[in-house]
């Protein structure tokens, strides 16, 4: 595979699938660049919460040749572009990833949670979480979840 | 007509194994559905998180209660990257018999399917029928597992305890018995003239459009894409069996029914000639048992992707050298099966649109995770 963009650096993962390592600022070319390559198919996209950053992973797969290429972006302040204009499914797959991650998609026509009532305080999957703190969920009256941290307030 | 007159109501859920978990806010203008938006989440319990707090061997529970009406495919689909991050490997037999009851879990998952969409439709019938046939397959995932629908059978290194030979003459008769069964099961739907009408040429499902959301499974199949991860990229043994994937061009209701019952029988062609070339060996691995009480270790990333009944079921795991995932994430099919459903409604009658959410197979805990 050729890329017009400069990437950091290409290497094989544990599984055998090539995995390319891309700066933010030409992540949105790689990506389109490798839709018209006929990767047209976006399979996973998975934040890892790496403490002092966000490693964003996305699996791309041609439906035509069976190819299969990982790009991985980093981010220091949770914002990467989005790429929902370019595959339909990462409509809700960054909404996910927003919902339980809190990684902002810069683009997404509708950023909001998909799993979680819109009030939920916190990102789930974060490795700072806290468990302790139990948030209950209540339907108000026009029939919308919402989160409350009070245990009567809850179902 | 101004879109503040259109009546908002709510739908769901439509098929048994949802109990009360979709839910579609949908806008109607009369009978029309304008548009249509799934709420979910009702049963989110964040199994990845769970996932990062516990060790690799006890993950499996949780992936049999995602597609809990065919465990055994969410078994195999985690094991196929545990076993990569982790460096263990399993014995012929252990794949050989991960095929059999992979393949027998389908047929129940299709099998619950097809009996819930004849209810969808106002069938009663084939409801009975379906439930009568996938007992035999529970019966025989008592006999090798001791449980009925979330078996955790499996174990990273094998399986539990070696299948035994009362549980492969059961698998023997079920093959010899099933095609009879399924064929009235499928007279029942075929030779029925309000089912078809209700189905022939409704819910139509573009082949681009169905890649570029990410469908998979039979879903994707009945739209014309040849794609299944068991001949892309073949994992166990499908690369030494003979079965063929079935392909529809129509892309509407009926073609996703027609694949569905199709793969039923390509399924049984599999356990058919798995009971028959299964070979003798260990059900386990040592090492893996060695390392159960020392917790197994393991670094870097892995995805495996394996052939659910619903689509591609995809494991992606991320270890930092600890006994427990840094980060697992589950690519689940039908979060993407159902996230195209807004988009086949769109102008539908309301009935219809309960027939095309019927053929889209949605099973909650997988969504929800």
């Amino acid at each position: 595979m050729t890329y017009t963009v400069q990437i950091i650096a290409e290497s094989i993962g544990k599984d055998g699938r090539k995995i390319i390592k891309v700066t933010r600022e030409n992540f949105l070319d790689l990506m389109k660049d490798l839709k018209n390559q006929g990767f047209d198919h976006l399979s996973l996209i998975t934040g890892v919460d790496r403490k002092d950053f966000m490693e964003v992973v996305y699996h791309l797969h041609s439906m035509k040749t069976n190819q299969y290429v990982v790009v991985k972006v980093e981010t220091r302040d949770y914002r990467v572009p989005s790429v929902t204009s370019l595959w339909h499914s990462a409509n809700w797959d960054e909404r996910e990833q927003y919902d339980l991650l809190g990684i902002i998609f810069d683009g997404h026509p509708d950023l909001k949670r998909l799993f979680l009532p819109e009030s939920w305080v916190g990102h789930p999957l974060r490795k700072n979480y806290d468990l302790k703190k139990v948030q209950y969920i209540n339907m108000d009256e026009e029939g919308n979840d919402y989160a409350t941290f009070d245990e009567r307030g809850g179902w | 007509m101004p879109s503040s007159e259109w009546v908002e109501m709510n739908f769901g859920p439509q098929h048994p194994s949802m109990h009360g978990v979709l839910r579609l806010k949908a806008k109607l203008d009369g009978e029309i559905v304008k548009e249509i938006e799934p709420v979910i989440g009702y049963l989110h319990r964040n199994a990845e998180k769970i996932c990062e707090m516990t060790y690799f061997n006890d993950n499996l529970i949780y992936f049999d209660r995602m597609d809990y009406v065919g465990a055994m495919n969410m078994e195999v689909g985690y094991l196929e990257a545990a076993e990569k991050l982790l460096d263990i490997s399993v014995s012929e037999r252990v794949k050989w018999i991960r095929v059999i009851m992979a393949e027998l879990s389908r047929i129940a998952a299709h099998l619950v399917w097809a009996g819930a969409y004849g209810l969808d439709l106002g069938m009663l019938t084939p409801f009975f029928h379906c439930f009568i046939e996938r007992e035999k397959i529970l019966t025989i995932f008592t006999e090798v597992s001791g449980s009925r629908q979330e078996v955790n059978y499996m174990c990273i290194g094998g399986v539990y305890q070696d299948i035994t030979e009362k549980a492969i003459s059961e698998i023997e008769d079920f093959v010899r018995e099933f095609p009879k069964r399924l064929k009235d099961i499928y007279n029942m739907f075929t030779k029925n003239d309000i089912f078809l009408s209700r189905t022939k040429g409704i819910g139509i499902l573009d082949k681009d459009l169905a890649i570029s959301y990410a469908v998979t499974g039979p879903v994707l199949r009945a739209s014309g894409v040849e794609y299944d991860i068991r001949k892309a990229e073949p994992y166990l043994v499908y690369d030494q069996v003979n079965f063929e994937v079935p392909v529809s061009y129509k892309g509407d209701n009926l073609a996703r029914v027609l694949v569905r019952f199709e793969e039923m029988r390509q399924s049984l062609k599999i356990v058919d000639q798995a009971v028959k070339k299964i070979p003798d060996g260990p059900y386990f691995n040592p090492k893996a048992k060695k390392s159960l009480m020392i917790r197994m270790r393991g670094e870097g990333d892995v995805y495996a992707r394996t052939e659910s009944s619903k689509g591609e079921f995809g494991v992606y795991i991320v270890g930092d050298g600890g006994v427990k995932p840094y980060r697992v994430h589950v690519r689940s099919p039908t979060l993407r099966n159902l996230s195209v459903l807004p988009e086949l409604s769109k102008d539908v009658m309301i009935a219809d649109m309960i027939a095309i959410s019927g053929t889209l197979d949605l099973v909650f805990g997988e969504i929800d995770r």
